[in-house]
């Protein structure tokens, strides 16, 4: 578009001066320029007066830049072409007489006579073919997207379905779990008093301290783990982010530190592959050289076994414990009689038999050394198991009722649920050093290419809410904010932008990181391509 | 372009994690005084002379029978001995230029080695003529010459002991070794015993420490030159220079008795008028130094050296104005100290080289900058896109990147003329060689630039990836053209961006045709051309100095050895220059006919200017570093790189708008107008900015472009007369003592304007110093504002630039806006006629095609303006005049045109454009007719204000004419009665 600047042929400025004086005009405005009978004419904003003569003289008179159309006179005007045969523009009035064809001027109408060829036919014809394909592209993709309508509508049903599935379920265990305390209740009343004494023992008050010593070391030990992972995910992102050839020397000193530190193997930092090999066979190594003593716990089975040891029920194990010490003294028939019952008399017995203890007990002449444990740790398991499952069910219908509610939401899936087809559906773009992954609604990553490590860029935090952009609008949906992704050496948590338009496929075209950690990814969706509303304007085209 | 967190301890990583700009400048990666062997022996020799006061006496004297005196040109030679080395001679070289200035040279002769010696080769634009006029009086203890237009000019040359003394009306201005401290260390062997021995002293030290002190210091010398010290090794951190050729520095003391102000010797981040370094209640306490160095995030006032280096110091009183060049290109410090009020010394130490100073005799601020331009040339003309906005960022990252950069400054309209592409265009740092996988089509990209009329400068810088598979480094080394290890042989292998890298040795004759071949265009026959540019293509040389990570001072080790066998250490601050000068002699020579080459360069020396512009560096965005960058700017403008600025916005950190708005102020009143950042921060192009502030950068840019005539034509004075473009108030008015020390605000070439950017935070009104009684012209307002050598109070809120046209002046401007400057060739011009207190009022405007050497042909349009009070009655008449015609030799830099046709092809092709508003500001009152000297009536509008005439001060009277329908390059007369 970039025609020989300035032929000398260019007029000099007395055929400016000859403009026509609508030269330039857009057409609602063509009316507004008529001389008065006074031989005046006034600004379109109406602040002054001027000699028709002063309207397109390459002179600015009008603060609003009325009085220039068809020049480059006034800083703040417009120039409209025309463009017979394609579409009329408006360019900036900078934009005229500079030497250069605009190409939203295609008659040539912003340059003097001669200067930018008229190019209306065929550019309109171009326009008119890149609009047919777009048009193509957005009916096609609308009907896919009206398949992700279908799709979120019946989701909505099993949902829906599921939801009401899930209510029963729930109600008819919480009457389960109703009961079952009820069976507890009464177990345990009857055992309270014996229970609370038992629970005075020094074995049991020191077996309480130490289990909320374990329980406090446990949570500071998991502290320094979720500090040393940090610390290592950003040694990480640094050993494999930085530029070796930056010759940074306090970056590699750490990243050789670290290498040190976690048994990496040094050199090119960026070439993983062999790295990986070295780490499992450093931490073989560890294992191997690690020495326990006698009844010490590997650090595999503290994983593991901690938990286990920290939630035992300890009321259940006092009890346990009685029971225990009960076997090695001499045992009396009338508390261990229930073995000799038949179960079907158990229960009857049991209250009798608890009846009867208790009484012994509040004259003094037993002490409350019975077996009560089996069966209220049995009633207590029981309650616990159904209340377990419970919480389950309950979590279950708590998930699929905000599945539901998110589905619609216009801030997630959208009003009419279109997005939910595409819920974690993961779009990959390979540019040659590393691939770049994006599960849709869920997070954006990182993969180099020439190594098994990933960084993530962040989870889906939002749509477009730039302000003035309404939410549900297209605008709205035309991009994903993942963020709180690995945080960079010297930089920011990094992010990104994923762009998206109207596409016939979910693809991922480009990504750019215009600063540093902050990547722009560009990629397109039918979910974007709206229905055409009705056939007018291609119809309108066509006239053209 | 340095990355942050150098050499910090691994200790420390949590705290650079929790911040983003985290170290500050590492002082200790540079060397002080204490630290540099000659810099510490040369302030000790001035220590001993000062305690030793006036028993103190310079060794050094002329041999009365050796002095020769040439025939036919005011040239003498003598032999000079020092009292320490009987034995050592020394040979001394006088001579009197043309223009009076005064060449002194002085050099070991049949010395063990030869001290590097070509200095002067690399600086001077040409040999300097010496006059044939002036004459050589040979008395009984001195030499002397008189001369100048009034015989008030001397230069005495006294043989024992040696000083040398310039003169004015019998007054000393420059004295050469007038406190003793001249001493070239002559070579010498390491094992060298003691030369002549001499009396033990009476009362010696005991034991083994007597018989060492006897050993090496009780000689001859030791009351001289002290005791050795780092003469044959020394120590930095973790690096040892060997010195092979021990010690061989250069102490000479320069004092101007009459002088209490001196300027130049950049580049430091200090005040114009250079604070003092030694005696009582020194500002500093280093001297300052020149070394180029990539100084890492430096010091906003600070003697340290930085990127480049120009030994010129200009000494002013409201008497006079003298200059000192002293061509070295080693490391230099210098001391500078004032004994009185009035008066300054200064001791300049360097660490080889021979001794080659020229005393430059002024006596007017022209007359200096003249004589320096005719010793190491005026600035290039630069070509006129060069003066547009320049759009940096470390880095764009795609050919994509690029064009919607562009789009969005076009979509904002924002006027910008070149985009830049920083290292990361290229693979792996091997420079020349794109990045396909982000710039897959850099021709297709340079040419959407182009399209809209704008140039893409990229980055090539002088450390060359040392891999088999880079065509540029495989054919230095094939050549053998790349800078060779303290062994002589092979390869210097350093690391840089590119990793493992060597440097090219530019000194070698035998790189300089090379390097023009790798910028063609199109293939060659012998070798890499760069076949993926286009010939607009600007290039930005960077770490030049040469920045070397793992060196000593992030530089090159001293004994690498250049060609010619000189170590590094003599050639270092040359360095740079040579790298800059090739790529100007490569661009040159890419084209044909030739276009004018842009080249950015980072490190400079005396005479960089005739190859490009130079920038400020890696500076802070800090209110502290935009203050200092407009006085660095000034100082280097004084150093003759008048095209040359500070980044914008501050390299490193992210500038709050308010501080990026007044950065952009900054930036668009200086020469070289460049946005530039750091990888690590945030994209800061001016359409990411909220309003106000984008649409106050928005104003800044226009009033940049609109302003580009006077720029244009600040230039070509510059290019021919060597007077800087951005001109403080001592230069302006040379006797005004109260100006001497402002260095925050500055007129721009002759075009009367004076301007004094905001560089406050949260300022809303600034204080100008106004030099002299005239009614000087708010730019935007046209208040008229009268100072008389007082400070005036203007307002200076963040959209207001305090800008003023000086009484007497007439600025020519293209009021348009475009998107880039080659589109406003055709647009018309409108002329501001600031009247004085006398009614009248000039100015200049040169045209030319701004891109080819046409104008060395005569291709193009020098006009003068003038406004002159009517004979009788209050009238005034404007008129335009062709100064080519009437003074054609002056024109051009370096073509003395004979005759000039008016109607050249250049001033034909632009006989169209037209003046399409004049502006007369100050009349006495309303006209009643304005119209052609023809008599042809114009139209015209008038406010009624303050006349320039008189003692009021408000809003002017403004009478604008419009469409006066006369040409902007014919001569024209308008009447205004």
């Amino acid at each position: 578009m970039f025609s020989s600047l300035f032929p000398l042929f260019l007029l000099p400025c007395v055929a400016v001066g000859a403009l026509e004086k609508t030269h330039g005009v857009h057409p609602s405005n063509v009316a507004k320029y008529q001389v008065t009978t006074k031989g005046t004419w006034t600004c379109l904003d109406g602040s002054r007066e001027l000699a028709w003569s002063s309207v397109n003289d390459d002179y600015c008179d009008c603060p609003d830049g009325s009085d220039e159309p068809g020049t480059s006179a006034c800083a703040n005007g417009t120039f409209y072409c025309r463009n017979d045969g394609h579409i009329g523009m408006s360019i900036r009035s900078s934009r005229v007489n500079d030497g250069l064809c605009e190409p939203e001027c295609c008659d040539g109408s912003d340059e003097q006579p001669g200067v930018c060829p008229n190019l209306c036919v065929e550019i309109g014809e171009a326009y008119r073919q890149k609009m047919e394909a777009e048009m193509k592209t957005r009916r096609t993709g609308a009907k896919i997207r009206s398949t992700y309508i279908s799709f979120a509508a019946k989701e909505k049903k099993r949902l829906e379905d599921l939801v009401a599935t899930l209510t029963r379920e729930v109600e008819s265990q919480e009457s389960e779990v109703a009961r079952l305390q009820d069976i507890l209740d009464r177990t345990e009343s009857i055992s309270a008093a014996d229970l609370e004494f038992k629970k005075q023992s020094p074995l049991f008050e020191s077996l309480t301290e130490h289990h909320f010593a374990l329980k406090s070391l446990k949570r500071e030990h998991e502290k320094l783990k979720e500090k040393e992972k940090i610390l290592a995910d950003i040694l990480s992102a640094l050993r494999g982010g930085y530029n070796p050839n930056y010759q940074d020397m306090a970056v590699l000193e750490a990243v050789r530190g670290w290498e040190e530190y976690a048994g990496l193997s040094h050199g090119d930092a960026q070439n993983e592959e062999g790295d990986d090999n070295a780490e499992n066979s450093e931490e073989g190594k560890e294992e191997a050289e690690e020495e326990l003593e006698e009844g010490m716990w590997s650090a595999g089975r503290l994983d593991y076994d901690l938990d286990r040891l920290i939630n035992v029920d300890h009321v259940n194990l006092l009890l346990e414990h009685d029971k225990h010490i009960g076997d090695e003294t001499t045992k009396s028939v009338l508390f261990d009689l229930s073995s000799y019952l038949p179960d079907l008399l158990l229960p009857q017995y049991e209250l009798v038999r608890d009846y009867i203890v208790s009484m012994l007990e509040t004259f003094g002449v037993a002490r409350g050394n019975r077996d009560i444990t089996a069966d209220t740790s049995k009633a207590r398991s029981a309650h616990q198991n159904a209340e377990n499952d419970l919480r389950h069910k309950r979590n279950d219908k708590d998930d699929a009722e905000q599945e539901l509610a998110s589905l619609f939401d216009p801030e997630w899936f959208g009003r009419d649920g279109v997005w939910k087809k595409l819920d974690e559906l993961c779009l990959e773009k390979d540019t040659g050093e590393y691939t770049y992954e994006i599960c849709l609604f869920g997070e954006a990553r990182q993969k180099p290419n020439k190594s098994a490590q990933t960084f993530s860029l962040g989870k889906f935090k939002h749509w477009n809410n730039a302000p003035g952009v309404e939410v549900g609008s297209p605008e709205y949906y035309s991009k994903q904010y993942y963020k709180g992704g690995v945080r960079c050496w010297n930089g920011p948590e990094r992010s990104v932008t994923l762009s998206l338009t109207c596409g016939t496929e979910n693809a991922l075209h480009t990504v750019t990181e215009p600063e540093k950690c902050e990547y722009h990814i560009t990629g397109t969706s039918p979910a974007l391509c709206l229905p055409l509303e009705g056939k007018a304007p291609s119809a309108k085209k066509e006239e053209l | 372009m340095r990355l942050s967190g150098q050499l910090v301890p691994f200790t420390s990583l949590l705290f650079l994690y929790c911040s983003l700009t985290v170290s500050a400048l590492k002082t200790g990666d540079w060397k002080t005084c204490s630290q540099s062997a000659f810099c510490r022996r040369g302030r000790a020799l001035a220590g001993r002379a000062k305690e030793a006061g006036a028993n103190w006496k310079s060794p050094y004297a002329i041999e009365p029978t050796s002095v020769v005196v040439a025939a036919d040109e005011a040239a003498f030679s003598a032999a000079v001995k020092s009292s320490i080395y009987p034995d050592i001679t020394f040979k001394l070289d006088l001579q009197v230029l043309d223009d009076g200035v005064v060449r002194v040279r002085m050099d070991e002769v049949d010395g063990l080695r030869q001290r590097y010696n070509e200095a002067s080769n690399w600086a001077l634009n040409s040999e300097p003529s010496v006059s044939k006029q002036i004459e050589w009086t040979v008395g009984k203890g001195d030499v002397r010459a008189v001369y100048g237009a009034k015989k008030d000019i001397s230069v005495v040359v006294n043989f024992s002991p040696l000083k040398i003394t310039l003169l004015r009306g019998g007054k000393e201005e420059i004295v050469l070794n007038g406190e003793g401290l001249l001493h070239l260390e002559h070579f010498r062997n390491k094992a060298e015993p003691p030369p002549a021995p001499t009396e033990v002293p009476e009362e010696g030290l005991d034991g083994e420490e007597e018989a060492q002190q006897v050993m090496e210091v009780n000689s001859a010398s030791s009351w001289f030159e002290g005791e050795p010290d780092g003469y044959w090794e020394e120590s930095f951190l973790s690096w040892t220079d060997k010195k092979p050729k021990g010690p061989e520095s250069l102490s000479l003391d320069i004092n101007f008795p009459r002088h209490g102000h001196v300027y130049g010797i950049p580049q430091h981040a200090t005040g114009l008028s250079l604070p003092t370094t030694t005696g009582e209640d020194s500002f500093f306490d280093e001297p300052y130094r020149l070394f180029n160095a990539d100084v890492f995030e430096y010091l906003a006032s600070s003697p340290m050296s930085l990127y480049g280096s120009i030994p010129l110091m200009y000494a002013h009183s409201a008497s006079s104005t003298v200059g000192v060049f002293h061509v070295v290109g080693s490391e230099s410090w210098i001391d500078v100290a004032h004994p009185k009020d009035g008066s300054t010394n200064t001791h300049w130490v360097s660490e080889s080289g021979i001794l080659d100073t020229f005393l430059l005799p002024g006596p007017t601020p022209e007359d200096v900058f003249a004589q320096y331009a005719r010793l190491t040339g005026t600035p290039v003309l630069p070509a006129h896109w060069a003066l547009g906005y320049h759009q940096c960022r470390w880095n764009y990252v795609s050919s994509d990147d690029v064009r919607s950069v562009q789009q969005r400054f076009d979509e904002e309209d924002f006027p910008v003329d070149v985009f830049w592409l920083d290292i990361e265009y290229s693979e792996e740092h091997k420079y020349f060689i794109w990045d396909k996988k982000n710039f897959p089509d850099p021709v297709d990209m340079t040419q959407d630039v182009e399209k809209i009329a704008r140039k893409m400068v990229v980055i090539i810088d002088p450390h060359l990836k040392r891999t088999q598979d880079y065509p540029v480094y495989k054919e230095a080394s094939e050549l053998g053209i790349l800078v060779k290890p303290s062994s002589g042989e092979g390869e210097y292998e350093g690391w840089c961006w590119s990793g493992s890298s060597s440097w090219v040795d530019f000194f070698n004759p035998g790189s300089w045709d090379w390097w023009k071949k790798l910028f063609k265009t199109t293939p060659q026959e012998n070798g890499f051309s760069w076949i993926d540019s286009t010939e607009s293509v600007g290039i930005w040389n960077d770490m030049n100095e040469p920045s070397v990570f793992n060196g000593p001072e992030i530089s090159m080790p001293r004994d690498n050895v250049h060609y010619g066998g000189w170590e590094h250490r003599d050639v270092h601050n040359i360095n740079g220059m040579l790298f800059s000068n090739q790529t100007w002699q490569a661009l040159l020579a890419r084209s044909n006919p030739p276009k004018r080459p842009f080249v950015l360069t980072r490190s400079f020396f005396a005479g960089s200017q005739r190859f490009g512009a130079m920038w400020t560096g890696d500076n802070m965005g800090t209110w502290e570093h935009m203050a200092v960058g407009i006085k660095m700017v000034l100082a280097n403008n004084l150093g003759g790189m008048s095209f040359s600025g500070s980044d914008v916005g501050g390299f490193f950190g992210n500038p709050e708008p308010e501080m990026l708005v007044r950065w952009y102020e900054v930036g668009a009143f200086g020469p070289f107008f460049r946005a530039h950042a750091h990888i690590d921060t945030k994209r800061r192009e001016p359409y990411l900015l909220d309003e106000p502030y984008k649409s106050i950068i928005r104003d800044v840019l226009r009033l940049r472009y609109k302003l580009l005539p006077m720029w244009y034509t600040a230039f070509r004075e510059t290019s021919v007369t060597g007077i800087p473009i951005l001109r403080p108030q001592f230069v302006m008015f040379p006797k005004d003592e109260a100006g001497f020390a402002i260095d925050d605000q500055y007129y721009i070439g002759s075009s009367g304007l004076l301007v004094k950017p905001v560089t406050e935070k949260g300022a809303t009104e600034a204080t100008v110093y106004l030099g002299e009684k005239q009614a000087y012209y708010d730019y935007f307002t046209s208040h008229i504002h009268r100072g008389n050598q007082k400070n005036i109070t203007v307002k200076a809120e963040l959209h207001q630039i305090p800008l003023f046209i000086r009484g007497g002046s007439i600025i020519p401007t293209r009021e348009r806006p475009r998107r880039s400057s080659p589109l406003m060739k055709m647009d018309p011009f409108t002329l501001r006629v600031a009247l004085d207190d006398q009614r009248k009022a000039r100015g200049e405007l040169y045209l030319d095609d701004g891109e080819t050497f046409a104008h060395e042909q005569g291709n193009f349009v020098w006009r003068e303006f003038k406004a002159e009070a009517s004979k009788k009655g209050k009238g005034i008449t404007l008129s335009s005049l062709d100064l080519a015609a009437a003074r054609p030799s002056d024109a051009v830099d370096g073509k003395a045109l004979s005759e000039y046709r008016g109607t050249n092809d250049f001033a034909a092709s632009v006989s169209p454009v037209k003046v399409e508003r004049i502006v007369v500001l100050g009349l006495g009152g309303k006209p009643t007719s304005v119209s052609t000297d023809s008599g042809a009536p114009l139209e015209w509008d008038y406010y009624d204000g303050v006349a320039a005439v008189g003692k009021k001060e408000g809003v002017a009277s403004i009478l604008t004419i419009k469409n006066p329908g006369v040409s902007v390059s014919s001569d024209w007369n308008i009447v205004i009665e």
